[in-house]
């Protein structure tokens, strides 16, 4: 299959490539650049566990094809780690036991940090609501709401 | 300090943020689809669209002949042993598995064919080329159809198609059920669903030919076990074979198995010489990782006017699909489900009918909590029953017939013996966390308000930690169960904890450091435990059946116990001391009462390795052990409350609010209990209301997406309030028992009843009871559509 240039920019630093059309962002992320922390959970855009964020917002990775991002600026969980904010995160995400075999995490932190500045004033019902994209077979998501509470009230 | 006895200083029992965590949130810890070796192929199976038929031909040229295709493979291929079950029990039938289909396919998803390219991509696209030529040999769905005259035969010498069938009889049930005042009956078809980890499962081998080195990386729960079969069906050297799991991204029971495609992808990497790797997608996952829970349980409870429990009858038949699974076999479900029957009750007499049968779909196998789920919530929703006939408080109803806790050590008729528990206690806490006075005049004033409510209470007892003991109380024959633990301080006073049980999310890194570090004075810091690799964690069974903390618990307590004595040994011939005066506190070993008098860990560990005034003549210098851990069988229990509302127009049933109340003896640390108790409440309320793994008729699986499955996300999962109680075993390092699996096994009997509860007033035939509990179920339930 012909293969496409693709440009973009992946958690501040420039990013090309020579990919097929059909290959998606998440494996561009994960075999070309080698950013394994995007988890590829169903491939299905369902689970919520590629999530990246896409000039900003919270997308499927699983969903999008690379050549489709052109010129975007992609974060994905390793871009998040080396923020200074995102102490906070990892700290509440610990404290709350918001995490257990840690597949569905990097999707979790994504969109976490998509919500939060959507989140001030909001209840446990609107809490779970935005979280309700990113699947966890693991915790129960109490640990995961109470991390994402903490953040949003000591945020506001 | 008693032998069964775990030290305990600033951590056992605190909750200590999990040492796993750091790398996780970084996004770098690295799971088998994470990792890449030079010269790698990817692997794509060819699965079988159609249920149950012979192979007739296979044209795999389209497929070679695609640029990139390295090689195809079908199953006369592979030089392996076909799989079966190692369970010893004789009138088990074996139904062998080729690990790639030779004749015959008796299962959409099996796979047919294996091809190698130079990627994923690559692979996939060259398996749609590959032509499988099937002559449909008529399928079944169900196990009545499967045993029905007439029924294709799926092996020459399983009869009927079941490969089990016994009945057991304890007491004399027949002169109980004629005695007592009341029978009841109640048939509780039970839905098939499954672990669903997020990580799929995956196996990246490699073989070095010069060094004759197979090395197979896998998302499995137990690498030594797996490590000696790729061995025996490939007729490999077992020295040179390493298995490692490394970040596992949950299993709950579906990565126990040793399944065909490890098998398969040792051999390719061995018979191509480059690193073959294999990553599942959800769909594979779906329709050809192991499928649980589906029996069909025919319930009898023998009643007398006051509510007294005279005697159980139980008829479970599993849902065996295509084979008996090869790791733990059909028996896995029924078996299970009818011998913990009696559970939490006194119950002398009981007989039940147990018997697995092949259908044409996805084999069976072990999903946390087993078949124990589908026979606990019968017994349960039968109680239920008799409660609502008998007028009497369901609660009250189920403490009538408890055994109390004075009682224990209380062998119930099944021949289990419960070591201790806190059957009473445990649902008295839960009715006070849940505020269950409070709710039921809730209920009551709703219902005038055409607000629908309902309460569901499921008290448990679990068989945990399993070793041999507890294995031939479960599963019928003493599978020998134990682990191992090597703990060693190296010469700068740091300490290594090697584990033979895996972790797929549970937290072993912070639990078995706690026990390590309390036992030496030091900082869980200053501990690595190490598992998942067989070239440098001992050998034991693995994860599975609530059992790493007791058993692994209890052998890192066993051999950290013994580094302590070499320790302060050493440490008292430098301080000139008794060993006995010594104590180890804050990273210091000193003279108890004389802080001064001592001297930093480090110190003693270098000098325990190189100084020869720290032996004596002819001592070990070697500041390690490993010991071995068998427990004898411990029983861990609580009570599951749940609250539901339906609403009655759309028939969408929603779980607000659970209770759960804990007993799992010592608890090591109780943030990770909580998770544990928590994330297998969520898996119940799944299947319960949403998860559903759907056959057609014709047994084409309907359910392969997660559009079409539906896993619980975080609006259908309430808060869920959790609460301990502590009964320390008797009989288990430290008092240890497990607790992993219990909210699987009683959270779908208190949903369900919940929502039963909830529309009682409409009176629903609980005789057309199906699951899970979907909006049109509960419609058709309170006659709001006919069925």
């Amino acid at each position: 299959m012909a293969k496409s240039v693709v440009s973009l920019s992946v958690n501040g630093s420039p990013a090309d490539g020579l990919v097929e059309p059909r290959k998606t962002l998440a494996d561009f992320l994960r075999d070309e650049l080698e950013l394994t922390g995007t988890k590829l959970g169903c491939e299905q855009g369902v689970c919520g566990a590629c999530t990246v964020l896409l000039d900003g917002q919270a997308v499927r990775s699983c969903l999008l094809f690379a050549v489709q991002c052109q010129g975007s600026e992609v974060t994905t969980v390793e871009g998040l780690a080396a923020e200074p904010e995102f102490d906070r995160m990892r700290q509440a995400f610990s404290d709350n036991h918001a995490l257990q075999c840690g597949f569905c995490t990097p999707g979790m932190l994504i969109t976490t940090t998509a919500l939060l500045p959507m989140l001030s004033g909001a209840d446990e019902a609107e809490i779970r609501e935005g979280l309700s994209g990113n699947i966890c077979r693991c915790t129960g998501y109490q640990g995961i709401v109470e991390a994402v509470t903490e953040l949003a009230r000591d945020g506001s | 300090m008693s032998e069964l006895a775990i030290a305990r200083g600033k951590y056992v029992g605190a909750s200590v943020s999990r040492l796993e965590d750091p790398a996780l949130l970084a996004g770098e810890a690295r799971y088998v689809a994470d990792m890449t070796l030079p010269r790698m192929l990817h692997a794509a199976f060819v699965r079988s669209p159609v249920p149950h038929a012979e192979i007739r031909s296979i044209d795999t040229s389209g497929a070679e002949a695609l640029p990139g295709v390295e090689a195809v493979f079908t199953g006369e291929q592979i030089e392996s042993h076909p799989m079966a079950d190692p369970v010893m029990i004789e009138t088990l039938k074996k139904t062998p598995q080729f690990v790639i289909a030779r004749d015959r396919v008796r299962f959409v998803g099996e796979a047919v064919a294996v091809v190698v390219a130079v990627d994923a991509y690559v692979a996939e696209d060259a398996a749609a080329l590959v032509e499988v030529d099937y002559a449909d040999l008529g399928a079944v769905t169900t196990v009545e159809e499967s045993r029905a005259e007439g029924a294709p035969q799926f092996f020459d010498d399983v009869e009927a198609n079941t490969v089990f069938e016994e009945t057991k009889t304890w007491g004399d049930p027949a002169k109980a059920f004629a005695e007592a005042d009341r029978t009841y009956k109640h048939t509780l078809r039970a839905n098939r669903f499954l672990a669903a980890p997020m990580e799929t499962r995956g196996v990246l081998a490699s073989y070095e030919p010069a060094e004759g080195n197979l090395t197979v990386w896998s998302s499995t729960q137990m690498p030594d076990v797996l490590s000696v079969t790729i061995a025996g069906l490939l007729a490999f050297p077992a020295q040179n074979v390493r298995v490692v799991a490394p970040h596992v991204g949950g299993g709950f029971g579906q990565k126990m198995a040793s399944y065909p495609e490890e098998i398969v992808i040792p051999f390719l990497a061995i018979t191509l010489g480059r690193p073959i790797k294999w990553i599942e997608d959800r769909r594979e996952n779906l329709l050809a990782a192991m499928h649980s829970k589906e029996q069909v349980i025919e319930i009898e409870a023998a009643v007398d006017d006051d509510g007294t429990i005279r005697a159980f009858r139980s008829d479970c038949a599993g849902d065996a699909g295509g084979y008996s699974f090869n790791a733990t076999s059909a028996l896995i479900e029924p078996w299970y489900a009818a011998t913990l029957m009696p559970g939490v009750y006194h119950v002398d007499d009981y007989e039940t009918h147990i018997s697995a049968t092949l259908t044409n779909k996805t084999p069976v196998g072990p999903y946390r909590g087993v078949g124990w789920t589908p026979g606990h919530t019968a017994r349960e929703l039968i109680l239920d029953g008799v409660a609502r006939d008998l007028g009497l408080d369901p609660a009250e109803l189920r403490k009538k017939n408890m055994i109390r806790s004075d009682e224990f050590p209380y062998a119930q008729c099944t021949g289990q013996v419960y070591d201790s528990g806190s059957f009473v206690e445990s649902v008295d806490a839960a009715l006070e966390l849940v505020g269950y006075a409070e709710l039921r005049q809730e209920q009551a004033v709703g219902r005038e308000q055409g607000r629908y409510i309902g309460i569901g209470i499921s008290p448990y007892v679990e068989p945990t930690g399993f070793g041999t003991e507890i294995a031939s109380q479960q599963a019928g024959f003493p599978f020998p169960s134990h682990d191992n633990a090597t703990v060693t301080m190296d010469p700068s006073g740091k300490v290594t904890c090697a584990v033979s049980v895996t972790t797929q999310g549970q937290g072993h890194k912070t639990t078995f450091a706690q026990i390590t570090a309390d036992a030496l004075g030091i900082e869980v810091e200053d501990v690595a435990v190490v598992q998942g690799d067989t070239a440098s964690a001992p050998f034991g069974m693995g994860t599975y059946a609530s059992r790493a903390a007791v058993v692994a618990g209890g052998a890192v307590a066993l051999a950290v116990g013994e580094v302590r004595e070499k320790l302060l040994k050493a440490s008292g011939l430098l301080l000139e001391a008794a060993p006995e005066d010594l104590t180890l506190e804050d990273s210091r070993v000193f003279v108890k009462g004389s802080p001064d008098r001592g001297m930093a860990v480090a110190e003693a560990a270098i000098a325990a390795y190189w100084a020869p005034n720290a032996r004596t003549e002819g001592e070990d210098p070697y500041l390690s052990s490993t010991r071995f851990y068998d427990p004898k069988a411990t029983y861990g229990n609580g009570c599951i409350i749940s609250v539901a509302e339906v609403d009655v127009d759309t028939g969408r049933a929603q779980v607000t609010k659970v209770a759960a109340v804990e007993d799992c003896g010592t608890v090591l640390n109780p943030m990770i209990v909580d998770g544990q108790v928590r994330g297998a409440i969520a898996q119940g309320i799944g299947g319960a209301i949403y998860e559903d793994m759907v056959y057609d008729e014709t047994a084409q699986p309907l359910s392969t997406t997660y559009l079409d499955y539906l896993l619980p996300t975080a609006t259908e999962v309430p808060e869920i309030l959790v609460g301990h109680l502590e009964t320390p075993s008797p009989v288990t390092m430290g008092g240890i028992k497990g607790m992993g699996e219990s909210g699987l096994i009683a959270a779908p009997g208190s949903v369900i009843s919940a929502v039963l509860d909830a529309i009682a007033p409409f009176e629903p035939d609980l005789d057309t009871l199906e699951l899970p509990l979907t909006p049109d179920r509960v419609l058709r339930l309170i006659g709001r559509v006919s069925a």
